[in-house]
């Protein structure tokens, strides 16, 4: 990769990016009050969990098609990969975190990349309810339009996730700054492995039962830090 | 929003039994190519087809075109109460399904009639050396009919293979009650999650082409496709409800109700109730034994028919 696409990319890696991603905890906030996450091995457990069986096949797998759609310019593939994405998001308050970061996404990217035309077109679908907008597609659309390949891409997605976990985590329990850096660092290697191995042609699917319980769980939460 | 999955179902052929009834109408049993002159013998009871077509006759659920082939088996439907709502169970006699069976459903529930499905014991899957057993469920539930599927679960005994997929289109103002269990094996041997590998799909797609996915891959013997954390528990299973046409209140008094019943077992069963992106209610669940499931499946089942269907819960006289 050069540095102008790497730059290019990292814009929308970085937390200061404003997709809103720091009011989600993606479930993280019902487990910890449930007491499935009261110790930072019990989120790196959870966390690895939801990375290799919940979201390697659907959310990665949807990165790294959607960055192929790009790379071809193929709008009707990208409105396809998230509409599947759509109909397996059982969950309401995970399926609308993801719709809402992933429009902010292709609003700023199809507003700032202008010499990729899919991205307007694709910003367009989105505002026009053709298209769902999920984070995954949008996320992976921008990137390869910044010239990232779909393991790199895969790779960024996986670990923008894992730092949202994290940031979350050390406003639910009383995990800190170094403990954090230590749980993303031994993440890494599963992350690389994941952006790897899945294989760009095969069908969606996810497994992350004990995730998605806490994940639904959390609208009837009592009290809420977090909206997903 | 349709989608597609882009996987084909596989075809049945046409070697059945049809006692005093007819072949469904418009649509013909599969078949298969076979070499000239060669009777496919080793097929014989393991690729198995149910046809079923329901219609509205009077006041009841009458079954007008049926058709099958060994292992599947038809009894006529029971009449439970005086709704006129047809049960029937789903009888495989061969006790299960063995590497390379074939079994496939398909259903249609004609407008306005009302069917209640389940099947006598457990979906028993052996093990295999090498081939898939497959089992693939088409349904369509035309409007304003009623479907209300609760099969037993799925047994995956140690070193079996299972793929599993149910398509379902729910047409304007019909109601579909969908149930699908898994068990972690035969828990009596302390097999558990021991099975080589295990597909898993439901899609149910809506008049408007909106689309639920449910989709599973286990294969644990690989890095992605591990059981993980739900290792700990014995059964997952998922309830949806699908309906179009009713208020908005309807669900979210329903939804409040599941969510209180999945708290009454607290530690026997983990579950989760949200709105899925069909109109309707999708529940996830993980249960430590047989019979927590059960009677979380009953008052589940309950609380849905009271809210939808505004009628009392059923018994289905099994046990």
């Amino acid at each position: 990769m050069n540095t102008p696409a790497l730059l290019e990319g990292l814009r929308f890696v970085d937390t200061f990016f404003p997709s809103g991603g720091y009011a989600f905890s993606s479930g993280l906030e019902a487990a910890v009050q449930g007491g499935a996450v009261k110790t930072s091995d019990q989120l790196t457990k959870y966390v690895e969990d939801l990375l290799r069986g919940g979201m390697s096949r659907r959310e990665v797998l949807a990165v790294k098609q959607a960055n192929r759609a790009a790379s071809k310019g193929s709008l009707e593939s990208a409105v396809h990969i998230d509409r599947v994405l759509e109909a397996t998001k059982l969950g309401r308050e995970s399926r609308m975190a993801s719709r809402q970061m992933g429009k902010q996404v292709i609003r700023v990217a199809a507003d700032q990349i202008r010499a990729k035309s899919i991205l307007n077109e694709y910003r367009d679908e989105v505002e026009a309810d053709r298209a769902p907008g999920h984070l995954a597609v949008t996320f992976g659309l921008t990137m390869g339009s910044c010239g990232w390949s779909p393991e790199e891409t895969a790779g960024a997605f996986l670990y923008q996730t894992a730092v949202g976990f994290i940031s979350s985590a050390m406003r639910l329990s009383p995990i800190g700054q170094h403990e954090g850096q230590r749980i993303l660092g031994e993440w890494l290697p599963l992350i690389e492995r994941i952006s790897r191995e899945v294989d760009l042609d095969t069908a969606m699917s996810s497994w992350s039962p004990i995730q998605d319980i806490y994940a639904m769980r959390h609208g009837s939460l009592e009290w809420r830090l977090f909206r997903s | 929003m349709a989608i597609q999955t882009g996987r084909k179902q596989r075809t049945s052929r046409n070697a059945g039994t049809s006692p005093k009834r007819k072949p469904a109408g418009k649509r013909t049993p599969s078949s298969r190519k076979k070499a000239p002159g060669r009777f496919a013998t080793e097929l014989v009871g393991r690729v198995g087809e149910l046809k079923l077509n329901y219609t509205k006759l009077d006041q009841r659920t009458v079954i007008s075109h049926s058709y099958f082939t060994t292992p599947w088996k038809l009894l006529p439907p029971i009449y439970l109460d005086d709704t006129g709502a047809a049960y029937t169970l789903l009888v495989n006699p061969s006790g299960g399904l063995v590497g390379g069976d074939h079994l496939s459903i398909d259903m249609t529930v004609e407008q306005g009639a009302h069917v209640l499905i389940s099947a006598p014991s457990a979906n028993r899957v052996y093990r295999t050396e090498g081939p898939v057993s497959d089992q693939h469920v088409v349904i369509a539930v035309e409007p304003n009919a009623i479907l209300e599927w609760f099969p037993e679960h799925t047994i995956p005994f140690a070193g079996s293979r299972f793929r599993q997929s149910l398509r379902a289109t729910v047409g304007p103002g019909a109601t579909l009650f969908l149930w699908d269990a898994l068990a972690s094996g035969r828990i009596a041997r302390e097999e558990r999650w021991a099975f080589t590998d295990l597909e898993n799909e439901i899609l149910i797609t809506t008049a408007n082409g909106n689309s639920l996915l449910e989709r599973y891959v286990l294969d644990p013997a690989t890095d992605l496709g591990t059981v993980g954390l739900a290792e700990e528990w014995d059964y997952v299973a998922s309830f949806y409800v699908v309906n179009d046409a009713l208020a908005a209140e309807v669900w979210t008094g329903l939804e409040s109700t599941i969510a209180a019943l999945l708290d009454t077992k607290p530690g026997a069963v983990l579950g989760g109730v949200s709105t899925p992106p069909v109109p309707g209610l999708a529940v996830k669940l993980l249960a430590r034994t047989a019979p927590d499931l059960l009677a979380m499946m009953e008052a589940l089942w309950a609380a849905a028919r009271e809210a939808v269907l505004k009628l009392p819960p059923i018994s289905l006289r099994k046990y």
